[in-house]
């Protein structure tokens, strides 16, 4: 495969080119290495089956296996590289990031709570069973219902009261409650359209293991921790794959991943981190290609604890730290300055703010206002997990000593810090957060991460926030919802709650 | 006997008991399994936690959570996994291959290593080469084995392309996890090879052997080796046990899909009742040593008078 030879990508390598478009439109700090197949020299030697010798087949490395391929049952990433190839939602995202019909031909609100869905004939799931009316409701009722309380994604779809079939092949979705961002949720994660028959053959457990949609590519091997292989649906209702077979090969170390790619039993490795990016790029046989992400980190401020009670002291800590350097030095430029918690790819992003500028003077008067003390002890906690951050850390504890705090770094093991220390508050005034917003729509990350008392944000809250989160949430009106998001970036902006870095 | 049986028997069952119960209590400890299962692109709201905490029963009290796992445990049930869905049971089965086959190619490459090595160095004591043995033995000391992996990739599987970097696909893919874990045991095994060795060349039945007129090779191996052993076995032995503990950090570094790699995940995803199950599954060294025991009473009467 050539570098940016996206034509090439048939309808399901069009997904995965999605993916990297959908990555590419931010320019975060993710990265997929791609290698030049054909420069790959030398035979195969012992196990080993070079670029050359593999054909029409793809070999992807990536850091983790999601262990369980039912759609309800997760929420990694790793899981959403594989699983577009696998699955078919009613509604899907195109490689231009517009939402398209998937296995719906076409939808339309047919009432204040009743969403219609037109479905598409003749298409078959991998095993011959045909999709229509019974394969949507039995998904949704899987999904709303005791098997569905077992996984991350029920809660997506809460909004959804209930699925029923008018004839084969048209479905209402009858709502609970509003919720504008259905759309987008449909064409992701757990809305994805699972087989019947032969889920209740088997179980949940085999199905897991051997998934079965409707997707351009199929099932065919899977061994735990090790690799995934699907080979090409030539019934694919959109047109059959150009590529044979594609393999995943789960290797959780980077250096390994590289060494896979440099010794040619790989074609993309996916996740190579900064610290690795020189020896990709250095290597004439493999290119880099920097992508984006809807991800983005900043750090957040505890208001309950001082000295981040004081917006002044929130906005010296801001005015302090250089972030363009930091993108450029230590992150090596893979990354773009944010000014709001959300990507530019993000509905409800106000291009009109911009980033609060660099300005150690300001900061220093602010402190002094503040009535903050040089050599104030500050800590900063963030899950000992992200390499990247701890070494932007330990700069942006140079630029706060030079405005006269002590940034003291508190790495906290990842899941204890996700399920223990944010949700109780135990951080210190300072803390980091790194968030992508799925559905690239503000709601998700906004609701979540600023409404009062929700799982990640046990202290911060504020009226006027919370008004135009109910005012987002409570209409299909995308002009209206537009407005609310607007007037919340801009005061989230002005309240310095949060500080976005890239 | 039946005392001794008994004594032994709740023995073991204590120390089980004690050590499934201390891991499965501070595991709850350290996070949340239903937060972590948010993992990715997801952000948890506190119904969402509540409904996950019900379904994986793990809101209800610690000890019934425990005496639930005791109990399906006894009846050789370990219990799914929050996160695969899988049986416990299954997936340690589907893995146990895996990291056994590492444990034991490792150990094969030790031996090969160290007994020539060890040999050598007793034989020639203070000549160069002993001295370049014990150094190079030093230098495997100190090498951490994740790194040892690592450069092994490079120059083995990215430079000169003779095995693959990393995988469990067919005998090539051996070399490098075995290579680096025997290199790293057999740094060990060499010295107490040579040191058992050259402590047992001194002995008066070597001088009498040689005396006889025995070959020097003869009296090293057949009289000198056979007595040194016996450190040397009583260490292996040790080493195994230990070494499943090892491959964790090389199963990672290889991409080896052995029981190391799903101890290292469950850990980092709460998964309660793999990190259990792990737990149990190694806990089978105390059950193999109580068969021994038992197996001591049985053929030495002595051991159940003691006892």
């Amino acid at each position: 495969m050539k570098r940016g030879d996206t034509s090439k990508y048939t309808k399901g390598g069009y997904r995965m080119a999605m993916w990297r478009r959908w990555k590419a439109r931010d320019g975060a700090v993710l990265a997929i290495c791609v290698m030049l197949g054909a420069l790959v020299a030398g035979g195969p030697v012992g196990a080993q089956q070079t670029a050359q010798s593999r054909g029409q087949s793809l070999v992807i490395v990536q850091g983790q296996d999601p262990q369980n391929w039912d759609p309800i049952a997760t929420f990694l990433l790793s899981w959403g590289m594989v699983g577009c190839n696998v699955f078919d939602g009613l509604v899907d995202r195109g490689p231009d990031l517009v939402l398209r019909p998937g296995l719906a031909t076409s939808w339309k609100w047919i009432s204040k709570d009743v969403l219609q869905f037109k479905l598409r004939r003749g298409v078959t799931f991998h095993d011959g069973e045909p999709f229509n009316a019974d394969a949507v409701k039995f998904t949704f009722d899987r999904l709303l219902g005791p098997e569905g309380a077992k996984g991350p994604q029920q809660g997506n779809y809460t909004s959804i009261d209930h699925a029923q079939i008018v004839d084969p092949y048209t479905v209402n979705l009858v709502m609970k409650t509003e919720d504008p961002v259905i759309i987008t949720k449909l064409a992701g994660y757990g809305a994805m359209i699972v087989p019947p028959k032969y889920i209740q053959q088997h179980d949940s457990a085999y199905f897991g293991s051997h998934p079965v949609g409707t997707g351009p590519f199929k099932f065919v091997e899977y061994n735990k921790d090790d690799h995934l292989t699907l080979a090409a649906n030539q019934n694919y209702w959109n047109g059959a794959p150009r590529l044979a077979a594609v393999t995943y090969r789960f290797v959780p170390e980077v250096s390994t991943r590289v060494a896979e790619l440099q010794a040619g039993r790989a074609d993309i490795a996916q996740g190579v981190p900064v610290s690795q990016a020189t020896v990709v790029k250095n290597d004439p046989n493999l290119v880099l290609l920097p992508v984006g992400s809807p991800t983005v980190i900043e750090v957040r401020f505890d208001p309950s604890k001082p000295p981040a009670d004081d917006i002044r002291f929130r906005k010296a800590v801001i005015a302090a730290i250089d972030v363009q350097t930091i993108i450029q030095t230590i992150l090596q430029g893979y990354g773009h300055r944010v000014s709001t918690f959300q990507s530019p790819l993000s509905f409800g992003n106000d291009p009109a703010l911009k980033p609060y500028p660099y300005d150690p003077q300001q900061a220093k008067q602010l402190l002094a206002e503040a009535g903050t003390k040089a050599g104030t002890e500050v800590i900063l906690s963030f899950p000992s997990n992200n390499a990247d951050f701890r070494e932007a850390a330990q700069a942006m504890a140079s630029y706060l000593q030079a405005v006269g705090l002590k940034l003291t770094l508190q790495p906290i093991e990842q899941v204890t810090y996700f399920s223990d220390t944010l949700p109780h508050a135990k951080t210190g005034p300072i803390y980091e957060f790194g968030w992508g917003g799925w559905t690239l729509d503000f709601d998700n990350t906004a609701y979540l991460l600023y409404h009062k008392g929700e799982y990640w944000n046990p202290v911060f809250s504020d009226a006027q926030v919370e008004q135009y989160l109910t005012a987002e949430r409570t209409t299909n009106d995308q002009k209206a919802r537009l407005k609310a998001f607007s007037a919340l970036d801009r005061r989230l902006y002005d309240l310095a709650i949060d500080f976005p870095l890239w | 006997m039946l005392r001794y049986v008994a004594a032994r028997t709740g023995g073991a069952a204590a120390v089980l008991a004690a050590i499934t119960l201390f891991v499965a209590f501070a595991i709850r400890l350290t996070g949340d399994p239903a937060a972590a299962l948010f993992e990715g692109a997801g952000a948890p709201s506190t119904e969402d936690i509540r409904r996950i905490q019900h379904a994986f029963g793990t809101d209800r009290p610690f000890l019934a959570q425990y005496a639930a796992f005791v109990g399906h445990a006894l009846r050789g049930n370990l219990g799914t996994s929050f996160r695969s869905g899988q049986p416990v049971v299954a997936l340690i089965g589907e893995r146990a291959q895996a990291t056994l086959l590492l444990a034991l190619g490792g150990m094969v490459v030790a031996l090969v290593v160290a007994f020539p090595l060890g040999i050598y160095a007793a034989t020639h004591r203070n000549a160069l080469s002993d001295f370049l043995i014990r150094v190079g033995s030093l230098l495997g000391l100190s090498f951490p084995n994740f790194w040892l992996g690592i450069m092994l990739i490079l120059i083995l599987a990215v430079r000169v392309r003779w095995f693959p970097p990393s995988g469990y696909s067919g005998p090539a893919s051996l070399v490098l996890p075995c290579g680096t874990l025997g290199i790293i045991l057999a740094s060990t095994l060499v010295r107490l090879v040579r040191a058992s060795l050259v402590d047992t060349l001194g002995q008066q039945y070597i001088r009498t052997a040689r005396a006889k007129g025995l070959r020097e090779r003869t009296v090293v191996v057949r009289h000198g080796l056979r007595n040194a052993l016996l450190p040397v076995v009583t260490f292996v032995g040790l080493q195994f046990g230990a070494l499943l503990g090892g491959v964790i950090v090389l199963e990672n570094v290889f991409a080896w899909p052995g029981i190391g790699q799903l101890a290292l995940e469950a850990v980092s995803y709460r998964d309660y009742p793999v990190v259990q199950g792990v737990v149990v599954f190694a806990l089978g060294v105390i059950i193999v040593n109580l068969l021994v025991d038992l197996s001591y009473g049985l053929l030495n009467p002595r051991v159940r008078v003691g006892s």
